[in-house]
């Protein structure tokens, strides 16, 4: 295998979304230098440990292994460039893909600039154009991942004391013959809180809930302690699926999941199918995040009492809500009324800064 | 050159297998089969490379799979001590890497009345634990197992990166201790969360899906030697088939093994529907999974499986 063809082989793979970098690039070089070049599967499995780094880079490596070495045996030379224009030494190795290997659509999507950023984070997810679609989603992604980690590695300063420590209290009594006079703390570290989603699915929300969707999905992948539930007229646990699944594929399950998509809704119902079977999900450090409109069938009453049990056992119930995006929305339908009391932050939901705006709440 | 022929030497003295001797994949596959582990190709290819690179091998898949029994299995394979580093959450480098011996140190100045810190906080007062026992071994590459890393927090990754790359740990007191022996390491993942790019980039990476029927079958004929063969096989397809009803906690391949060695506690020689039923506890770790499995049916599923 001929080094220029390896580098190519990378820059391939960087371009079919593989995150493969420098660093991958040299391990490349290396793996292939230690396996016997005349075994064409120690290949191909050695380049697949190094430069794959996740399930579903793993799981497409094979394709995209077999397409490329294909095209370059029915091409061998396959260079159309001249060289002069491919940069030089160490980086040829790592710079960006270019030559005649083509970047996928993914990679030539919108580019949008600084001002369409701006506007894409306010507008309404009800009316985003069709152009706009993908390059909201890349943003939108983006910056949900810059929030999730910026929150897992938020700590709270420690207010009150800790745990005893020990080491830095015997260091500080030496001179005192040991005795431990004067006592160190810890900070106590605060767990990253548990967050758990309920998702209304129903018809009035429909158009919302694609991009919820997302937005649950992106929490999913950083937060470990997160849970998800869709409800409409029943309720349904996805949180497994989206951990386990990429974007696309997870959407794809979901939609042939059998709840009620765009059905009617019952809140309160679902509410308590929620108390009855999953109650031990909730305790003092868990954030609740409702995501509805709260247009419910069923009885204002039940909804307020379901609610009022959760409230008492997590540290804080968030209800977002794409309508408060309205300008003369007022919360006035029956179940949304009887939510309130129980409320401690109802904010809207209806764009991706109002999503963001959620990391306040969450730390 | 000296200490390289010293080691091989060592190793050729004491009838252990040398990483630089490994010399092809072939021989890492027979090494495992003869400490009772199955490896495939691909996996064989990423354990040379570990090997013959030094590089930390990533090995991810869903829980019961067989991820910790790779580095159990590497151990046995090279003969050396495997060090084992249980992540969890709030594992913090007190418990990961080292501790002072407070007592000690405490009965120490107590003892002298007088007492200089440089005495307190020499080594005869430290408390290895397994990350710093795997950097200090004396003689031999030990194989470091960190288990489950996405259970840790990101404070600790981004600790534990630092090692990986080094190999060395400070100890404010005692200055830097490099490795001579560098670890053979592997991390195991159960994808409860992300991991950061510059670990998973720093490693090998390898995902271990659900055997099919005849590597799991083979599994359970190394690990369960007494067990009729048909009965291993009965049971091995009503898991496969199992796995397929989208549970919560799909059965691996040790819960594969608890129903044929409690099927054998029991004195059965076949897989019914009663005898599954019976053991259904060994392969449904949920009340909602054991009532999905009856909902569906067991004569329904063990008849598909027979097919």
């Amino acid at each position: 295998m001929k080094q220029p063809d390896l580098v190519r082989f990378c820059r391939y793979l960087r371009a079919n979304g593989f995150s493969a970098g420098v660093t991958e690039s040299l391990a490349a070089a290396d793996v292939v230098g230690v396996v016997e070049p005349g075994d064409p599967g120690a290949v191909r499995w050695a380049l697949r440990a190094a430069l794959s780094s996740s399930k579903e880079e793993w799981d497409s490596f094979d394709r995209l292994f077999d397409a490329f070495w294909n095209a370059q045996r029915a091409e061998p030379n396959g260079r159309r460039k001249p060289a002069l224009t491919e940069p030089r030494g160490f980086w040829t190795l790592t710079g960006e893909p270019g030559g005649e290997v083509r970047p996928t659509n993914r990679e030539a999507a919108t580019i949008a600039g600084a001002s369409d950023y701006a506007r894409l984070k306010k507008v309404d997810f009800s009316e985003v154009s069709q152009s706009d679609q993908p390059a909201l989603d890349q943003l939108a992604q983006r910056l949900l991942k810059q929030m999730s980690w910026r929150l897992s590695r938020r700590r709270k300063p420690a207010g009150s004391r800790g745990v005893v420590d020990v080491r830095r209290t015997i260091r500080g009594n030496i001179s005192r013959g040991g005795e431990p006079l004067k006592l160190r703390y810890k900070d106590r570290q605060r767990q990253q809180a548990r967050i758990v989603i309920l998702l209304d699915i129903s018809g009035s929300m429909s158009l919302y809930s694609m991009f919820l969707l997302k937005f649950a999905h992106a929490l999913h992948r950083h937060f470990r302690r997160a849970e998800t539930f869709v409800f409409s007229t029943r309720l349904v646990r996805i949180g497994p699926m989206l951990r386990s699944h990429n974007l696309a594929e997870a959407m794809r399950v979901l939609t042939a999941c059998p709840a009620d998509w765009s059905g009617g809704t019952r809140i309160g119902g679902s509410l308590s199918e929620f108390n009855a079977r999953h109650a031990r999900l909730l305790s003092r450090d868990t954030v609740l995040v409702i995501l509805s409109d709260g247009w419910d069938t069923g009885k204002p009453e039940l909804l307020a009492a379901e609610l009022r049990s959760i409230k008492s056992r997590v540290r804080k119930v968030i209800w977002l809500n794409p309508l408060l995006g309205l300008p003369d929305y007022q919360p006035l339908t029956r179940g949304m009324a009887a939510a309130l009391p129980h409320v401690d932050v109802f904010a809207p939901a209806h764009s991706l800064e109002s999503l963001l705006e959620l990391e306040r709440h969450l730390g | 050159m000296g200490r390289h022929w010293a080691i091989r030497f060592a190793a050729l003295w004491e009838g252990r297998t040398n990483p630089e001797d490994v010399g092809t994949i072939d021989a890492v596959i027979r090494g495992f089969e003869a400490s009772g582990y199955v490896l495939d190709q691909p996996l064989a290819t990423a354990l040379f490379l570990l090997l013959r690179l030094g590089k930390p091998l990533l090995i991810e898949g869903h829980a019961g799979v067989g991820k910790t029994e790779v580095a159990k299995a590497l151990a046995a394979f090279l003969d050396v001590e495997l060090i084992r580093l249980q992540c969890y959450e709030g594992l913090d480098v007190n418990t990961a890497v080292y501790e002072w011996n407070y007592q000690k140190q405490l009965l120490a100045i107590q003892i002298r009345e007088k007492t200089d810190e440089e005495e307190i906080f020499s080594p005869r007062f430290l408390l290895e634990r397994p990350l710093l026992r795997a950097i200090r071994a004396e003689s031999v590459s030990p194989v470091l197992l960190i288990d489950e890393i996405d259970r840790a927090d990101e404070a600790f990754e981004a600790f534990l990166l630092e090692l990986l790359s080094d190999f060395q740990i400070t100890i404010p007191e005692l200055g830097t201790i490099r490795a001579r022996y560098r670890p053979h390491v592997i991390l195991t993942s159960n994808r409860t969360r992300e991991l950061s790019d510059a670990l998973k980039r720093r490693c090998l990476y390898h995902w271990i899906d659900y055997p099919d029927f005849d590597k799991e079958l083979e599994i359970v004929q190394l690990r369960a030697r007494g067990a009729p063969r048909e009965l291993s096989a009965q049971v091995v397809g009503f898991v496969q088939q199992v796995r397929s009803l989208d549970l919560s906690k799909p059965p691996g391949v040790a819960e594969t093994l608890d129903c044929v060695h409690s099927l054998e506690a029991l004195g059965r020689t076949r897989l019914d529907a009663e005898a599954a039923a019976a053991t259904l506890g060994c392969i449904a770790k949920s009340v909602e999974d054991s009532a999905k499995i009856q909902a569906e049916g067991i004569d329904r599923i063990l008849s598909r499986a027979a097919r």
